[in-house]
């Protein structure tokens, strides 16, 4: 019965002593935080989910107070969030600031798109694409097999109609999807500008027009509408990302094809 | 003197613990993928480990001896353990900022390490004096540093290394650790220990 009594006091001394001592050097060694880092923390979504690059919220509010990270650089908060973070270290949030996500320049979907041949072969991308283009008639469109899909860590792309389509609030412009991708038609693109163009066919118009219903021709309309933004380089429209974002809805509603969304 | 050296090179090359005894396996492949953090992980086991082993060391024997509790080593060890990594991590965050720093992570980390533990039951029973125990966790933390730094050294080459796709990442790891463990095995018996 003694040995019971005497583990329990000798164990329980021991702990108290231990506790009392943490709980001194606790309150002797206390690091003065900074308490900008709290102020951080306080307007941050606080879900740690980690997509900054940073172990949890309040690693990430350190990190930018040691200039480590941007302090726009919390994905899910987005720019509210970046203002506000902006506002506890006093910096502005420049003027060309704005989500990106990641975008598809194809707009064919499993009904539009026309096969030369049967791919029956392994069902990736990657592998298609080797065989004489997966069968499709296009040589830049999507094959359709969802290389994207498979490799996105956040479940933002979703295959509809044999078209990856991305969801702007999950996605992190993580890149993941860019580099899966075998025929380089995705790309990131600052989201909320307002237009991508969904074809990434360098043929001449005439091909295209064969080949393809929602393909680029290559006009030239949306260059005419809005020559600031859209440039006509090798039978294909681009949208230059470094413009100030504006309404493109004159070249979009313009587009014979409709392929600029 | 000599059988201090004795002990510290039965414990450094002989009985390696990661590479003979096995133990505290999981950091060995857990943070053996860079050279930096091994490095960090090893400084940190050297510290934690040579302080661990002198204080288990007096609470068993001014504690646990005295009052006939020895049964009750692995709550009191463990006890004293984490108390003292925690101590360790507010000394140092305050005395010691760049320390801190570089050991980072693996502080907290190795609190529940088994190779801590392992050498301060190791030490209790080799029936080892206190200077003896203090020469033998140095010894068991070198020769951890040795083989996760050698082994993150052959781990950042075979990363880059024409791997079969079969073999790349954590099968690979394992050949080349028992490998190593063969190795090892060549010191036995040397200086006959």
């Amino acid at each position: 019965m003694t040995i019971f009594l005497t583990s329990i006091v000798v164990l329980g001394i021991l702990g108290f002593i231990f506790a009392a001592l943490l709980a001194l050097a606790a309150d002797y060694f206390k690091v003065e935080a900074d308490p900008k880092v709290a102020a951080i923390v306080a307007v941050l979504p606080g879900i740690n989910c980690g997509a900054c690059g940073s172990a949890s919220c309040y690693n990430f509010a350190e990190r930018v107070i040691h200039g480590e990270i941007a302090f726009s650089g919390c994905v899910v908060g987005g720019k509210e969030v970046a203002e506000k973070v902006g506002a506890v270290m006093g910096v502005e949030l420049p003027a060309g600031y704005h989500k990106k996500v990641a975008a598809v320049h194809c707009g064919a979907t499993e009904k539009i798109r026309q096969r030369i041949n049967r791919y029956e072969g392994v069902a990736k991308c990657a592998a298609a694409n080797l065989v004489s283009g997966g069968g499709l008639a296009c040589s830049y469109g999507c094959l359709g097999f969802g290389d994207c899909d498979c490799v996105c860590p956040f479940d933002a792309i979703e295959m509809v109609d044999g078209l990856p389509q991305i969801d702007p609030r999950k996605c992190t412009a993580c890149g993941k999807c860019v580099t899966a991708c075998p025929r380089k038609i995705i790309s990131i693109v600052p989201h909320e500008f307002g237009a991508v163009v969904a074809c990434s066919s360098k043929d001449p118009g005439a091909v295209v027009r064969k080949i393809c219903s929602v393909g680029c021709i290559g006009c030239k309309i949306c260059e005419k509408e809005l020559p600031e933004i859209f440039k006509v380089v090798d039978n294909l429209a681009v949208v230059d990302y470094t413009q100030a974002p504006r309404d493109c809805s004159v070249a979009i509603n313009k587009c014979p094809t409709k392929c600029i969304k | 003197m000599t059988e201090l050296l004795g002990i510290f090179f039965a414990a450094f090359l002989i009985n390696n613990i990661l590479l003979i005894r096995f133990i505290a396996l999981c950091s060995f492949f857990g943070v053996s993928t860079k050279l930096e953090t091994s490095l960090g992980m090893s400084s940190a086991v050297i510290f934690v480990m040579t302080i661990s082993s002198a204080v288990s060391w007096v609470a068993y024997h001014s504690v646990l001896v005295p009052f006939h509790l020895e049964f009750l080593r692995t709550a009191v060890f463990i006890l004293t353990i984490a108390s003292l990594v925690q101590l360790e991590e507010l000394y140092l965050k305050k005395m010691i900022p760049s320390l801190y720093r570089a050991m980072g992570i693996y502080l907290p980390l190795i609190t529940t390490n088994c190779a801590i533990l392992a050498v301060a039951f190791l030490a209790i029973d080799y029936k080892y004096s206190f200077i003896q125990s203090l020469v033998y966790s140095l010894g068991v933390s070198g020769g951890y540093s040795l083989a996760i730094i050698l082994f993150a050294y052959l781990r950042e080459r075979t990363a880059l290394a024409p791997v079969p796709k079969w073999f790349q990442g954590y099968p690979i790891a394992f050949m080349t650790a028992a490998l190593m463990s063969l190795a090892f095995l060549g010191f036995t018996r040397m200086f006959g220990l």
